[in-house]
């Protein structure tokens, strides 16, 4: 599976889950969005009447964990066509809560509620972006060097191991959330979390190994020998714990590991494109080997430093 | 055959040999971590009071937890409070189950030991029983009202709020004006030597004294601490210069942390909203208990 | 008296010649990323020692029974075990500690120098000598954990353990994980370079 395919699959499943919300649009309220950090932003599918839609007191808007609080609306402003209504706040909004916005009287309907919210899959895709950059797990969170290190000489090695190891750990993770929600949880068994969680990834390595075997004899020649170094790799112990540790749902799950697995993959690559050019570089003979790709592995961990902070939706 | 039956029953027997060891560790050492967070809560809670180390607290000082759950059917939802009872009633907590207009619903006397309210299990249990069939019970957060021979003073309030990287845990304490007396930093990820520097004091302290009317509208100015407000900060002046920069500065904004702007700007903001929520709710729920005559133990 | 001083060679080895972080360049992860201070390092030193000696001890006993086929299996499963006891542990009675280690503890598991030590040591040799190995390894990567601790806390914020030593903070970036890889690299070369100036001098004199 090369990288281009990788990406049209994405895109596909991003187009399919969209498309339910294309659909939806039938009742009045066509569109909710946070426009800014002190407004709101509410399309109807219909003109509606100015004097109910400007009256700042037939709108009722709170942020969803707190029912009892009322927020201030500043004022109500209807747009020429009387499709719209721009709802500014006296104080700035916590855009990260859903806020759930009550509308009175409005075309004859005695109370109009929705929930205006940050887009879901915009918060799935945050997940990847953050995992695959920003916490990338080799240069940010420093997990699964000593693979790293071992496998970054060559840029087909590189390949080769960071693609195995996205696919071992999408399905470790997925089979480690299984696990943690149906059977963990609910028999209280939650400090068997490593043991569980370590036993699946030898599984999935053991699964991985025999299927390759069988179905790709020549794909297991090139990336088998990696499947065995994917154990011993911090990383993917890692992502069933955090998932553990944030509650992840399945969709999240997938987009962590996914993240994770491509953020090694680029680590990776990165890592053998500056190894090979090390190799016909004059180093002196203390440095050779380790201390150098270590000082490089340095320079590139203080690069994605930048992305810290990086707020994507 | 017979190799692989001796494999798998190896492999069993191991398994279940190690499931012992750490089940039996695991019960151990739990009960053992819960008493050491309730003893650092404690130990929080009266360092935020101004006792802090060897500082007693007086034995007329008493602290009465309230709890605050959200109760919600398909077509509205309430606020719930747990509340301790007068000292002497026959039950000892009290369940207050207030509308969003500000108006009781009903109240209904429960017993709970004390280990039983301590417990999120077994309060919701308690909670959803006194509620009834049909309703959602979602807890919402806990305030600790501190009385000192029966008068307010001063209350303790937690909250979670987005800081740079993830979450900041924070407790603060206010007196009955809602002038916050002090902040403590429980939890967060944030970057060492940068947006950590939240937990250091000289951060803290900026806080405190800072009146409900600044909290307000609290906001943070991009300067750094002029060098003598920093000293009285650190704890480096006589106890009155303390005393005279906190009167000076007490309505000025937060000054940020060199390099940590967005993290003072969401401590900030984390600040304002814990507060004024609880200024809001506390209004309400004092209302409510006053109108109704309920007796409660603060 | 001859098991003695096979024990303080294995310690020793362990140490030194063998060191797990700067020799055999395993287990690096958590030498980068907490490494901030020296008690991180002493923290997670401990922990890793505990897991690694009663490993090395329970594989010893039971060497055996084990069989050959489920060899692997079998480390995994007691290292596991071992690390939830000393994760439970620490999270019970020193939470501080623990809160600043994160997930690293857990991660011990992942270690693949105690799979390794098990392999090539624990499952052959007897229960004494498999103690002491393990104790030197432990402590070898415990020295090595509190000496780049040691460099990071000085350069980074001017104290050690805790205690303001410079008054200052010299170069903020040396508590910034980033520079753990720097530390560690630089920390390879100097051992790298007292190998070979020793190797040196041997070759000289014989």
């Amino acid at each position: 599976m090369t990288l281009g395919k990788i990406q049209q699959t994405i895109l596909v499943a991003l187009v399919l889950c969209l498309a339910p919300f294309l659909v939806h649009a039938e009742d009045l309220i066509a569109e909710k969005s946070f426009k800014s950090n002190t407004e709101i932003l509410v399309k109807f599918s219909g003109p509606v009447d100015r004097a109910i839609a400007e009256d700042v007191k037939n709108y009722t808007v709170f942020e969803e964990p707190d029912p009892d609080i009322r927020l201030t609306l500043k004022s109500a402003i209807l747009a020429e066509n009387g499709k719209s209504v721009s709802l500014v706040f006296a104080e700035p909004l916590n855009t990260a809560v859903a806020h759930v916005v009550t509308i009175r009287g409005l075309a004859g309907i005695e109370s109009t509620t929705f929930t205006v919210s940050k887009s879901y899959l915009g918060y799935l895709f945050g997940i990847l972006i953050s995992a695959l950059l920003i916490n990338n797990f080799v240069f940010t969170k420093y997990l699964g060097l000593c693979v790293f290190f071992g496998t970054s000489k060559k840029k087909d090695t590189a390949k080769g191991m960071g693609v195995v190891f996205t696919l071992v750990i999408v399905v470790s993770a997925l089979m480690s959330w299984f696990f943690y929600n149906f059977i963990l949880i609910p028999y209280d068994l939650n400090f068997l979390q490593i043991v569980v969680f370590i036993g699946l990834v030898s599984l999935t390595v053991q699964a991985v190994d025999t299927v390759l075997r069988k179905v790709n004899p020549i794909l297991f020649n090139s990336f088998g020998v990696y499947l065995v170094l994917v154990i011993a790799n911090c990383v993917i112990i890692a992502v069933p714990l955090i998932l553990a540790n944030s509650n992840y749902n399945a969709a999240e799950t997938f987009m962590l590991a996914l993240g994770a697995g491509g953020g090694f993959l680029l680590a990776l690559y990165l890592m053998s494109a500056v190894s090979e050019r090390l190799q016909l570089a004059n180093i002196p003979q203390t440095f050779k080997g380790l201390p150098i790709a270590f000082i490089v592995a340095g320079q590139f961990a203080m690069a994605f430093l930048g992305f810290s902070g990086l707020q994507l939706f | 055959m017979k190799n692989i039956i001796t494999i798998v029953v190896r492999l069993t027997l191991s398994c279940l040999l190690a499931a012992t060891v750490m089940g039996l560790c695991f019960i151990f050492t739990s009960n053992a971590k819960k008493h050491n967070e309730h003893v650092k809560e404690q130990q929080v809670m009266y360092s935020l009071l101004g006792y802090k180390g060897d500082a007693k607290a007086p034995e007329s000082l008493a602290l009465h937890e309230v709890y605050r759950y959200v109760i919600s059917n398909s077509e509205k939802q309430t606020i719930g409070y747990l509340v301790p009872s007068q000292q002497g009633a026959e039950q000892n907590f009290l369940f207050v189950n207030i509308d969003l207009n500000g108006s009781l619903i009903e109240s209904k006397p429960i017993s709970l030991s004390e280990i039983e309210a301590l417990e999120p299990e077994t309060r919701n249990k308690a909670v959803i029983a006194a509620v009834g069939p049909g309703y959602q019970v979602t807890f919402a957060d806990q305030t600790v009202v501190v009385t000192d021979n029966g008068n307010r003073v001063g209350y303790l309030l937690g909250g979670k709020f987005q800081g740079f990287k993830t979450f900041v845990n924070v407790m603060l304490a206010v007196d009955p004006t809602f002038t916050l007396i002090g902040l403590e930093i429980l939890e967060h990820e944030e970057d060492p030597g940068l947006g950590a520097e939240i937990e250091q004091d000289y951060f803290k302290n900026q806080f405190k004294g800072k009146p409900f009317e600044a909290l307000k509208t609290i906001d943070v100015v991009k300067a750094p601490i002029p060098s003598d407000y920093l000293k009285a900060l650190n704890g480096k002046m006589s106890e009155e210069d303390v005393m005279r920069f906190r009167e000076q500065y007490k309505d000025k904004d937060i000054y940020a942390l060199t390099g940590a702007t967005i993290s003072t700007k969401a401590v900030a903001d984390g600040v304002k909203g814990i507060v004024k929520k609880f200024a809001y709710r506390v209004d309400v729920l004092d209302k409510v208990l006053k109108e109704q005559q309920l007796a409660v133990s603060f | 008296m001859a098991n003695d001083k096979s024990s303080m060679q294995l310690i020793t080895r362990g140490i030194l010649s063998e060191n797990p972080i700067f020799k055999l360049a395993l287990s690096m992860c958590p030498a980068v990323g907490i490494s901030t201070t020296v008690m991180n390092g002493l923290m997670l030193g401990i922990a890793v020692l505990f897991v690694q000696v009663f490993s090395s001890v329970t594989i010893s006993i039971f060497k055996n029974v084990i069989h050959p086929r489920i060899r692997i299996p079998t480390y995994t499963l007691t290292i596991a075990t071992w690390v939830t006891v000393i994760d439970l542990v620490l999270a019970a009675y020193l939470p501080e500690a623990y809160a600043k280690m994160g997930i690293f503890v857990k991660l011990i598991v992942a270690f693949a120098i105690i799979t390794m030590r098990l392999e090539m040591f624990a499952c052959k040799e007897s229960v004494n000598a498999s103690f002491w190995d393990g104790l030197g390894m432990g402590l070898g990567f415990m020295v090595g954990m509190m000496v780049i601790g040691f460099f990071r806390e000085l350069l980074g914020s001017g104290m050690i353990l805790g205690y303001d030593v410079l008054g200052f903070k010299p170069l903020l970036f040396f508590i910034l994980p980033s520079a753990g890889f720097f530390v560690v690299g630089l920390m390879m070369a100097f051992f790298n370079w007292i190998e070979i100036y020793y190797k040196r001098s041997k070759g000289l004199k014989s």
